[in-house]
């Protein structure tokens, strides 16, 4: 009957599907089209505003190199907040790796039923602004804050002054990017087959060795992406320095939003986040063209 | 079988998660301690508690305002963020074609992208429209975002789907409508419901889009951000501390409206 | 218990094999019990595996197997009992520090390493030297018929049969007093398994190791084993050479496992043994301590049609309902009253017989089996 029903509608179905997109296509285009005007295009318009006159709005309408000249001109020590966001990322990812990895091993292999519900608590923190919770280590660390406060009340001198100095930013970032390496990195672990680690313990590896030739590589690609997630987060961090680094030191982030606001130049600000979006950018296609992203998600 | 390194990893990993889910928890915790306390100023031990500064929170007609902004954005994006990121994971996950890979890779790009750059750069592009930014650009700007966090939630839930399951009732006769009410919607459903709770809290919780975005139009977060660079008012804790509580209770019946679902199903 | 009296404890004796099998036992298991909870995964078993000795333990899927081999090879400990790996007592001892190997269902290759590499992974544990390591890969690819040319070969891209060829190699490189298999041939097409049998007898034969092979499929095991154990819930049923499991299976759960039978349950009369519908059987070879029930048996290969003219022990007039092709012989299925029967025969030998014929089959007293229960 199917078969019959199949034959006879074929010519014709066969044409209309060449004639037409693929379906794949057809369901991607609405986020296809959300992305290209929401995403693409703002990023063009960076792009031209990064070649217009300095501290004007001729977009479209002048091209000059002078706001990257400014930026690369050694006077200016816009670099040094480069320089900055780039080692705090750096660190940030080195630091959250140590951290979230025994967090990530346990939620995947030690925490049976209990799983389900650490990953819960580990995922609610997303939802509550950065804001919210890095004031919150405002009112820990401040003086006659909790910390100063209950040491104090136990009769020792009072807190340390963390508060405001760049270890604090530091601290703020490894904070509130924790989930964003502590969930690929879980998802990683769990493409490991639990078969190829008894198999290796069976062989007689030990449990460093079979971590390092079997349980690291195969859990690879999902620390990447907790890697490359954190790092990129970390680049574009502003918050940590704002509200619990006191601007101690200056992120780049914050180097173009003051560009954008209180110096109304956009087309330099537009130059230094072209940089920054570059840098990202080339790091992430890199890493995601090395990536298989139907194994890690599919679990295939 | 467990050998006693086994069982001292075990306690370490433990030990160690626990650790970090207090310091986690410990500064929202701080906040809720300084939204109660009486008085003006925070100082620890707290002296006197009372619920004066979350009353005033309450009264404020400028919070609720606030939180009518918040409600109405986060439930937009929700809505439409669902509707296009479930076309989104079926491209993602179910369908093969040619584009797919690349496909795959553009879409994580906004999650991969320093938010506060990816907000003024949207406003870059509102202004060479000439749009003015108001609470309905904040919207576009959280679906950037939050579009593709959704798509990927939805995905693998799309993984696990079985496609000759639509095959089978294509072959059964039914229609791509009937197919995708009675077979595919139903068996994504899990996955759907995630991605709607996702975009809810995320939107609802996020600040550096819409600091940017939302022009004249504040949301929770943005304010409470210009009241901290502004100066200690109890009412930044307190107004945080419930915003905190109302996406843990949204979470929290989420989970168990989810929950409840799929019990009922397996029993029936 | 200590130890010595633990060894000093009788397992099953085991009726002589074949000839080449030394007599020592490598492994010995005593009282092996495992329980999870409440249920008893495996339930107390005894076995001794000789030097040299392939032995296959079958059962259905939940019969044990699965955790009885997990025991075996170190991934569990039992809750009872005692198992021995020439005369030391290993219940504890964890899988890297026993000399046994397991080769996985899934066959567990590492899908990141080369196929050199995989097969290299133990003397990498070991600490040989790469060139070395190499040079006995090489080695054992040649044992496991791999060409060389696969040494440096993505372990993925390697098809079925060939990634078999290379778990066996890894698990060789190890060189394991024994070796354990989790029906690893299962995921196969029919005519690679078959193949892949041979050689696995073959390659026991070359190594001299002592193979224990799980599997469910009996047909696999009997190719392969000098002795075959049938499990069934946690306990084995019966163990011996696959001849004497066929021919002499000591219970309804061994007679049956081997496929389709033909079976009666008779009760001992006056006149003899009689059947519900109160015929008497011709019935022999009744094993001692079967008294008053018991149940007889005839493989639907020895129930044979008795033309006119001829005759046999016990006789039973039917009809031919449906026939199967088996390939060289046919079987059919005959429905005598309210009963159905299968028989297997030859094609010259049941030539012209179909659907709708009335036919007259039986057999001999020496060809049907009884067992107790």
């Amino acid at each position: 009957m199917a078969v019959a029903l199949d034959t006879s509608a074929a010519p014709p179905a066969k044409t209309a599907e060449t004639m037409s997109i693929s379906p794949g296509l057809r369901s991607a285009s609405p986020v296809l089209i959300l992305l290209g005007l929401g995403f693409l295009a703002p990023l063009i318009t960076v792009a031209a505003y990064a070649f217009a006159a300095p501290k004007s709005f001729d977009v479209f309408r002048s091209f000059t190199l002078e706001n990257f000249a400014a930026i690369f001109d050694p006077q200016n020590t816009v670099w040094t907040s480069f320089v900055w966001s780039l080692i705090f990322a750096f660190l940030t990812v080195v630091l959250l790796a140590v951290i979230a990895y025994p967090i990530a091993y346990g939620m995947n292999r030690m925490f049976g039923k209990w799983a389900g519900f650490v990953s819960v608590l580990f995922v609610f923190p997303l939802f509550v602004s950065e804001n919210v919770r890095l004031y919150g280590w405002v009112l820990f660390f401040i003086k006659n804050g909790v910390l100063d406060g209950a040491l104090k009340w136990l009769g020792f001198a009072g807190g340390p002054e963390v508060l405001y100095t760049p270890g604090a930013i530091l601290f703020g970032m490894l904070y509130v990017y924790l989930p964003f390496m502590l969930f690929p990195m879980s998802l990683g672990i769990a493409m490991i087959p639990r078969d190829l680690v008894d198999a290796a313990r069976d062989l007689g590896a030990s449990r460093l060795m079979i971590w390092r030739e079997v349980e690291l590589p195969l859990a690879m690609p999902g620390i990447l992406i907790g890697m490359l997630l954190t790092f990129v987060l970390g680049a574009g961090a502003v918050a940590e320095s704002k509200i619990l680094g006191g601007q101690s030191i200056i992120t780049i982030a914050q180097d173009i939003e003051v560009a954008f606001t209180y110096a109304q130049n956009w087309p330099l600000g537009s130059a230094l986040a072209l940089i920054l979006v570059a840098i990202v950018s080339g790091l992430a296609l890199y890493v995601l063209s090395k990536l298989d992203l139907d194994r890690i998600l599919g679990r295939r | 079988m467990e050998t006693r390194s086994q069982i001292r990893a075990r306690f370490f990993v433990r030990i160690w998660t626990a650790f970090v889910l207090v310091a986690i928890y410990l500064p929202i915790l701080c906040g809720a301690l300084a939204g109660l306390t009486k008085g003006r100023y925070f100082a620890f031990p707290v002296k006197m508690f009372s619920g004066e500064w979350w009353g005033k929170t309450l009264e404020s007609f400028e919070i609720q305002t606030l939180v009518q902004n918040s409600l109405l954005i986060a439930f937009i994006v929700t809505l439409v963020s669902v509707f296009l990121a479930f076309f989104g994971a079926l491209a993602f996950a179910r369908y093969d074609w040619k584009g797919r890979r690349l496909y795959q890779k553009a879409i994580l790009l906004p999650v991969f992208f320093p938010q506060p750059v990816l907000g003024l750069a949207l406003l870059l592009w509102f202004n060479a429209l000439g749009i003015n930014p108001s609470w309905q650009t904040a919207v576009v700007a959280h679906l950037v975002w939050i579009v593709p966090v959704v798509t990927l939630v939805i995905a693998i839930q799309v993984y696990s789907f079985d496609p000759t399951l639509e095959e089978a009732a294509r072959d059964l006769g039914a229609s791509r409508w009937f197919i995708l009410r009675e077979v595919t919607l139903p068996i994504l459903w899990p996955g759907i419901w995630s991605g709607a709770l996702f975009a809810f809290l995320l939107s609802w919780g996020n600040f550096p889009l819409s600091l940017y975005t939302a022009g004249v139009d504040s949301t929770i977060p943005k304010w409470l951000y210009s009241k901290m660079v502004a100066g200690y008012t109890p009412m930044v804790p307190a107004l945080g501390t419930m915003s905190t509580l109302s996406a843990a209770a949204l979470l929290l019946t989420g989970g168990l409206i989810g929950i409840l679902v799929r019990r009922r199903r397996e029993q029936a | 218990m200590t130890l010595a009296t633990a060894a000093a404890i009788e397992a099953t004796p085991v009726p002589e094999g074949a000839g080449h099998v030394a007599t020592k036992p490598v492994l010995q298991l005593v009282g092996v019990k495992k329980v999870f909870g409440e249920f008893a995964a495996v339930d107390g078993i005894n076995v001794d595996f000789k030097e040299g000795e392939f032995v296959s333990i079958v059962g259905p899927s939940g019969s044990g197997k699965t955790t009885l081999l997990r025991m075996l090879a170190g991934m569990e400990s039992p809750s009872e009992g005692y198992i021995t790996l020439r005369g030391n007592l290993i219940n504890d001892v964890p899988a890297d520090q026993r000399p046994t190997c397991l080769v996985f269902q899934s066959l567990a290759l590492f899908p990141h390493k080369t196929v050199g590499e995989n097969i290299e992974f133990p003397l990498k544990v070991r600490k040989m030297p790469p060139a070395e390591r190499k040079e006995r890969a090489l080695e054992l690819m040649r044992m496991v018929r791999l060409p060389e040319s696969y040494y440096g070969k993505n372990v993925m891209r390697c098809s079925g049969g060939e990634k078999q060829r290379v778990a066996l190699a890894r698990a060789f490189a190890y060189d394991p007093d024994v070796l354990f298999f989790d029906e690893p041939l299962s995921a196969l097409d029919y005519k690679l398994k078959k193949a892949l049998e041979k050689e696995l007898k073959d390659l026991h034969r070359e190594s001299g190791k002592t193979f224990v092979y799980i599997t469910h499929s009996l047909e696999e095991a009997m190719v392969m084993s000098d002795r075959v154990g049938v499990m069934s819930r946690g306990r084995i049923a019966q163990i011996g050479t696959p001849e004497e499991i066929y021919t002499k299976p000591v219970n309804r759960f061994v007679a049956e496992f081997f496929g389709e039978v033909n079976s009666f349950e008779v009760t001992e009369r006056v006149g003899g043994w009689t059947t519900a519908d109160g015929t008497v059987l011709t019935v022999s070879g009744v094993p001692d301590g079967v008294s008053g029930k018991a149940t007889v048996i005839v493989r639907p290969e020895t129930m044979r049609f008795v033309p006119a003219g001829s005759s046999a022990d016990n006789t039973i007039s039917g009809v031919i309902y449906n026939e199967y092709s088996l390939g060289s012989r046919m079987q059919y299925q005959v429905h005598a009253g309210e009963r159905i029967f299968l028989v297997e025969a030859s094609r010259t030998a049941s030539g012209g017989l179909s659907a709708g014929d009335a036919v007259t089959i039986g057999w001999d007293a020496a060809d049907a089996i009884v067992v107790g229960d």
